[in-house]
């Protein structure tokens, strides 16, 4: 009797806390909309609302300013969020790199960053990607070069979202080259390190990206020439940063898709409501039409089957099991969020017809969104390489 | 101060309401609870109170055993315990016999005021508050919309319809039952729901009141004897057209077909 699909009373709570938090909102739904869909700035005061309610102290513990509450907590509040159409994507990098540093960060490291990433006083943002190194974090070169007790980090980052808002940035970085590795007879795996970084330090240079695909956020090429960074702030041991980067891109994985949950009901919310009063054809409403009701029938149902997926990811995460089997979990509840996500957003966009393009009612901007989490935070590809191969013991082409 | 919070578990007010099969209550499978909305700003009206004059809160209510989940909720908003009555002698009690219990978790606690919701959303009888109070030989004032407290005297005004409010006067201890505009309701923060879970919870039986015979479904002087659907009313009808034709026909239909005029 050990399985139970029902939410806990706790997690009812947690979104009844998200819904509450953004009623002072409601009379302001047109100027959100705005601020954060076209000028892709997400206000501060939400962001404070927000946070007020301790969202970002789910994954942290009581010792260190959080509630101890758990990603899956985490995850159930952000999908209620994005329910409501305030999904962002700095609550996701927040938790995914305060779960990082809590894993493997000293102590010291913990007292000074997690009470202020759990009040949401600090935001996080997540520097992996660069012009030569996506999917293949083996090839980053980003280097961190040692200087007395500080490193001096050198390299250039690309599409990196929130970097002008957040006040850290997660970086991965080499202490030891590719190169190096190779001629030394290393492992690939050898070589990565974590570091936390101060976007705004000197030697950074933030250039915007022109960029579609995450909502209240722009991207930026962040460019870096000799930043000194504190030895304190390496996350775990230099070299040694692989296991740490693989393990912490779980709770991203399982947040994307808490978020692609939220946007998906969100998008399906309001193709209902719209099939139920728009008449074409004498007074019947088009939801009576099955053409139009058995397509978000299938998106309701697919819902249901991703949310299981993911609150399994994050229940897995919660539990502490190893990372290969979270890292499974976290994979397939994301493939499938991002195929919801694009299937509920067309299907919404099909059911208003022309006003489905219409800025006023939104959904043509979720399109980006959505389709967005088929490439990122990784891709369908990449996923599907991983669930051959780790799960099903195929063979590896790459 | 000790500060009583009285509320009840009901449906959600989204929830589609059904009778049960044998009209003995209503389909309980997929309904949603909460706690009682008018009950929301009790809890309110005493953590307020707490946080001014200092004490403790404590919640009472009366139920099956998932009524432990609205009081948790209370618990999570910042209540500091609570006090469940999920006994099987207590269930089917009637607004009289529910306030005798009530009034003798009052006594037993030392309460100095208590507060709850002008009345539970499910059944809308609007009786305990005013029961309890009798029962306590405590004055009592209802629909309270708004709260201030002066050492041993409350002045709280209460609204008696035409836009029109009463400010009543009350000396302590006594019982209040509030209505919307008292308070805006804080919410349950992750925090406030993880301390929840470890705050006290104390269960009594009518064994424990002295309350023997005098609570729960055998002692209920008003018995509900079955529930169904209000009969659906047919939908209204839209005139169209000039005024002046829409006015007509209007007359026309009130003469001919409800034959009112
Ligand atoms: C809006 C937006 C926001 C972003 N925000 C961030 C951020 O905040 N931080 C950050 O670090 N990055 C961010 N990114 C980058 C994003 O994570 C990467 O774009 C993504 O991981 C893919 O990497 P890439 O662009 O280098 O594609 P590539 O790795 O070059 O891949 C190109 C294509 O080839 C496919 N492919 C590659 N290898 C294989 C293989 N072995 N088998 C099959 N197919 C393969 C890929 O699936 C993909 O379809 C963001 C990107 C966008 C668009």
């Amino acid at each position: 009797m050990s399985l139970n699909f029902n939410l806990g009373e706790e997690h009812v709570l947690i979104q009844d806390a998200m819904a509450k938090c953004l009623e002072p909102f409601r009379g302001r739904q047109e100027e959100l909309k705005q601020s954060i869909l076209v000028e892709r700035k997400f206000p501060q005061d939400l962001w404070d609302a927000i946070c007020a309610t301790g969202l970002m102290g789910a994954v942290i513990p009581e010792k260190y300013g959080g509630n101890g509450m758990g990603l899956l907590s985490c995850a159930i509040g952000i999908e209620a969020l994005a329910e409501r159409g305030f999904g962002n994507a700095l609550l996701v990098l927040t938790a995914m790199d305060a779960a990082c540093i809590l894993r493997n960060g000293t102590e010291e490291m913990k007292q000074k960053y997690l009470p202020k990433m759990a009040s949401g006083e600090m935001k996080f943002c997540f520097g992996h990607t660069e012009p030569d190194a996506g999917s293949n974090a083996f090839r980053t070169r980003t280097f961190a070069k040692k200087d007395g007790d500080d490193y001096l980090i050198s390299g250039q980052k690309t599409f990196i979202t929130g970097a002008d808002v957040a006040d850290r940035m997660l970086l991965t970085c080499r202490t030891t080259s590719r190169e190096a590795c190779a001629e030394q007879g290393l492992p690939k795996a050898f070589g990565l390190a974590l570091f936390i970084v101060d976007p705004k330090a000197p030697g950074i240079e933030l250039r915007p990206i022109p960029t579609r695909g995450i909502e209240g956020m722009t991207q930026f090429l962040v460019h870096m020439d000799n930043v000194r960074v504190p030895a304190s702030d390496l996350v775990g041991e230099p070299d040694m940063g692989a296991m740490a980067l693989f393990n912490s891109l779980n709770p991203e994985r399982i947040l994307a898709a808490a978020s692609a949950c939220g946007l998906s009901k969100h998008c399906l919310d309001i193709a209902v409501k719209y099939a139920n009063e728009r008449a074409v054809f004498k007074e019947r409403p088009i939801g009576a039409y099955q053409a139009i009701s058995h397509p978000l029938a299938q998106v309701r149902i697919e819902l249901d089957s991703v949310r299981l997926l993911t609150h399994r990811a994050a229940w897995a995460f919660d539990q502490d099991m190893n990372p290969g089997t979270v890292g499974n979990y976290s994979n397939m509840a994301k493939y499938q969020a991002s195929e919801l996500a694009v299937k509920a957003v067309d299907r919404a966009i099909q059911t208003l017809g022309g006003y489905g393009f219409s800025e006023e009612y939104g959904v043509i901007y979720y399109y980006e969104a959505a389709r967005l989490l088929r490439t990122a935070p990784i891709s369908s590809e990449m996923i599907l390489n991983f669930v051959a191969e780790h799960d099903l013991g195929l063979p590896r082409s790459y | 101060m000790k500060i009583g919070v009285f509320l009840k578990q009901v449906p959600d007010t989204e929830t589609k309401i059904r009778p049960a099969g044998d009209g003995s209550g209503i389909e309980s499978g997929d309904v949603k609870w909460i706690v009682s909305p008018y009950d929301e700003f009790a809890v309110e009206a005493g953590l307020q109170l707490k946080e001014k004059s200092g004490g403790e809160v404590v919640v009472v209510s009366l139920g099956p055993a998932r009524t432990l989940d609205a009081a948790r909720t209370a618990l999570a908003m910042g209540a500091d315990r609570a006090v469940i009555l999920d006994d099987e002698g207590f269930q089917g009690s009637d607004p009289l016999g529910t306030s005798r219990a009530l009034a003798a978790v009052a006594r037993k606690e030392g309460f100095d005021i208590i507060f709850c919701g002008r009345q539970a959303i499910d059944e809308d009888n609007n009786q305990v508050p005013q029961i309890v109070a009798g029962l306590l030989d405590w004055p009592h004032a209802s629909w309270v919309n708004s709260f201030e407290s002066e050492g041993e005297m409350a002045t709280v005004k209460r609204p008696i319809g035409g836009g029109k409010l009463e400010v009543v006067k009350v000396r302590l201890p006594a019982v209040f039952s509030c209505t919307k505009g008292l308070n805006e309701p804080r919410y349950a923060s992750l925090p406030g729901i993880m301390k929840a879970k470890s705050k006290p919870v104390a269960r009594y039986t009518p064994a424990d009141l002295e309350l023997d015979g005098q609570v729960g479904a055998s002692a209920a002087v008003v018995q509900l004897t079955s529930y169904q659907m209000p009969q659906a009313r047919p939908s209204g009808r839209m005139l169209e057209g000039e005024v002046g034709d829409q006015v007509k026909e209007l007359v026309r239909l009130l003469r001919q077909e409800a034959k009112v005029l």
